[in-house]
């Protein structure tokens, strides 16, 4: 009997939806436009937030990073992995659960130190790489601006950040010096020359960094093959945690230890974390408002049509309906026609998304005047490609639905408490 | 008060005040009224008599502020709201003035809906309603929505929602009001032969010469009281 109850509890919405079809159309097309702005502002902005996350890791440790837990304080030669971690961290890397989704590795040994020239002293950050592995790993072709990048037979070559090149008052081909405390904790000095001259955008980054060979730094510190961290970039930031995850268990020993940490890209760039949350969050409540206002349309659609039909929900009561179950019905209307508005308008806007998966969505226009935006160690890129994910669309399907449902539930209490003898006096 | 189970509907000094503001409105005053299984009868009066009032509250429409009300056997006066609704499904049918169809659903649906939230099965609702559909004259009429239907048509299918549940009585308020005097003595043949061949106990509330006429039985209503009872052959 209950379940004859639903499915005339159904038919009798789905014909009243029909029964009304320009209101019904109207409340579909308030739904069917915030939909669709909802999957395209969370596509543009999530797409903008993933090129903020790739730019932010391969400037710094990548999305997941494996180093020792004081080496994030005190960056100091001293809290150097440990060779079997290192060999460990590279070896997890390579199964065939997490391999899919790492697409550079680079295991780097970066200290603070000083450079200096004939211009001055200038503190300065030493990044020693492996040349093949970071070309893979940063955005190195991106971001040359003179010269070239450190090649694997390289001795005595730098790679510098632009503005210490300036400051320095260097150019292709200078020699300068950089100190550094090693392995001995003596400062040992290390003559260098510049191979190429870049320009990531970062000021911190350009003011300060050095790229050097890693067998160049094992020499002069005394450290022979040993880094201060491995890093991973993946496919893409929703990979992190499995990656991170996998480490952790295959680094298990070391972790409780004390002698490896692993971190994800927010761990290890909190400030980049939280400049996402932040934007999240306006997106949630500038788009938390656009669907109030559309909620109270619902509302005021719906409770119109209740009104309409006070007469028909005490008739349906007469014959035998409880109020829950006339109630039912004003619910069940505004939730298929949020469901199917909703549904019809993310569809819609996954379609007008499409269109700017190619080239992504140029905001150079409206960038122009500000030149290269940065933050938190990140490069921002003008043009924007959207990026769908399907719990980003269950989210958007799951939102819209409960906004249906509570936008519904007034009007649903207003037919449920319909007094049947007022509904139902003849209109004299 | 005891509850006779051989009548359709009792009620013990049932009385019905509302407020409006501060003023009270007796609008039912203390009626005691049993009406047997398969009686044909009209509760008669000018407006504000309480004879609407009263066919609600033994329909369960709206509870009495004192006294009681049997309909078959049950004491309505404390049930529930769920209760009522169960209650109206299994065992009362109503006819209203405006006809008060579904406009959503076709004749058919409509005379089908009672039954459909019954449970009544397909083959069962179909047999019931296009055999009263026969008897009404409403052969033909079965896929055409309350819009295209005349008053008189409408109201036959109301006729027959109320009765194809084969509830214990069927309340009917001023039923022949909206209708021309044609229609309404069709549709009061209609109801006497229901009466006559099925059994339904019908219970108007009318102030209509020719429902008084037809009506086997005749209970006067004057500012929410019975005046007088008359019965006939």
């Amino acid at each position: 009997m209950q379940k004859m109850h639903a499915r005339v509890l159904v038919v009798l919405a789905m014909r009243n939806l029909r029964r009304h079809l320009r209101r019904t159309v109207l409340t579909a097309s308030a739904m069917i436009v915030g939909g669709a702005l909802l999957v395209f502002t969370f596509a543009i902005g999530d797409g903008g937030h993933e090129q903020w996350i790739d730019s932010g890791v391969r400037l710094g440790n990548g999305h997941v990073t494996v180093e020792r837990p004081e080496y994030r304080v005190s960056r100091r030669i001293d809290d150097r992995l440990a060779a079997d971690v290192r060999r460990a961290a590279e070896q997890a890397l390579a199964a065939p659960e997490v391999a899919p989704h790492v697409v550079a590795t680079s295991a780097k040994l970066s200290i603070n130190g000083l450079a200096s020239s004939s211009a001055g002293a200038r503190p300065a950050q030493i990044v020693a790489v492996d040349p093949v592995a970071e070309t893979g790993f940063g955005m190195v072709d991106d971001q040359i601006v003179e010269g070239r990048y450190l090649e694997p037979d390289d001795r005595l070559a730098a790679y510098v950040g632009a503005e210490l090149v300036d400051s320095l008052e260097l150019r292709l081909g200078s020699r300068f010096v950089v100190q550094a405390q090693d392995t001995e904790r003596e400062i040992a000095g290390q003559l260098l020359r510049v191979v190429g001259i870049f320009r990531s955008g970062v000021p911190a980054v350009d003011q300060m960094t050095i790229h050097i060979p890693l067998t160049t730094a094992g020499d002069w510190l005394g450290s022979q093959n040993d880094v201060t961290n491995v890093g991973v970039v993946l496919d893409g930031s929703a990979a992190t945690a499995l990656v991170r995850g996998h480490l952790e268990r295959a680094l298990a020993d070391p972790v409780t230890r004390g002698d490896a940490r692993v971190m994800g890209w927010r761990e290890a760039d909190p400030a980049l974390a939280a400049a996402i949350a932040i934007d999240d969050f306006g997106a949630y409540l500038t788009n938390g408002f656009l669907f109030v206002i559309i909620g109270f349309g619902i509302v005021n659609t719906v409770l119109m049509s209740v009104m309409h039909r006070r007469r028909e929900f005490g008739v349906l009561q007469a014959l035998g309906l409880t109020p829950g179950q006339t109630g039912a019905i004003v619910l069940v209307e505004g939730l298929t026609l949020s469901a199917a508005s909703g549904l019809l308008g993310v569809a819609l806007g996954l379609a007008g998304t499409w269109y700017f998966f190619g080239a992504g969505l140029d905001m150079s226009a409206v960038m122009e005047d500000i030149g290269d935006m940065t933050f938190s160690g990140a490069v921002i890129d003008p043009v924007i490609v959207p990026l769908f994910a399907t719990r980003r669309l269950l989210q958007i399907v799951t939102f819209i639905l409960c906004i249906g449902a509570v936008a519904s539930i007034y009007p649903a209490l207003r037919a449920a408490r319909v007094d049947v003898t007022e509904a139902m006096k003849f209109d004299r | 008060m005891a509850n006779d189970s051989t009548a359709a509907v009792r009620t013990a000094g049932v009385w019905k005040i509302f407020r409006q503001e501060a003023e009270e409105v007796q609008a039912v005053r203390g009626v005691d009224l049993t009406v047997a299984r398969g009686e044909f009868t009209a509760l008669a009066g000018p407006s504000g008599s309480g004879k609407t009032t009263l066919l609600n509250l033994i329909g369960g429409l709206t509870r009495p502020t004192r006294g009681q009300v049997w309909v078959a056997g049950r004491d309505v006066s404390g049930m529930t709201s769920q209760e009522l609704a169960r209650l109206r499904l299994a065992q009362v049918g109503f006819v209203f003035q405006a006809y008060n169809l579904l406009p959503v659903l076709t004749a058919l649906e409509n005379a089908e809906f009672p039954m459909l939230l019954q449970g009544v099965d397909a083959a069962e609702r179909h047999a019931r309603v296009r055999e009263l559909f026969a008897r009404t004259g409403m052969d033909g009429l079965e896929d055409r929505r309350p819009g295209k239907l005349s008053g008189g048509q409408q109201q036959r299918v109301a006729v027959v929602r109320a009765v194809a549940s084969r509830p214990a009585l069927v309340l009917a308020d001023e039923p022949t009001a909206n209708l021309d005097s044609a229609a309404s003595e069709a549709l009061l043949d209609v109801m006497a032969e229901l009466n006559r061949d099925l059994g339904v106990t019908f219970v108007f509330a009318t102030h209509d010469g020719r429902v008084m006429e037809r009506a086997r039985r005749l209970v006067r209503m004057v500012d929410g009281a019975i005046d007088s009872d008359e019965r006939r052959a």
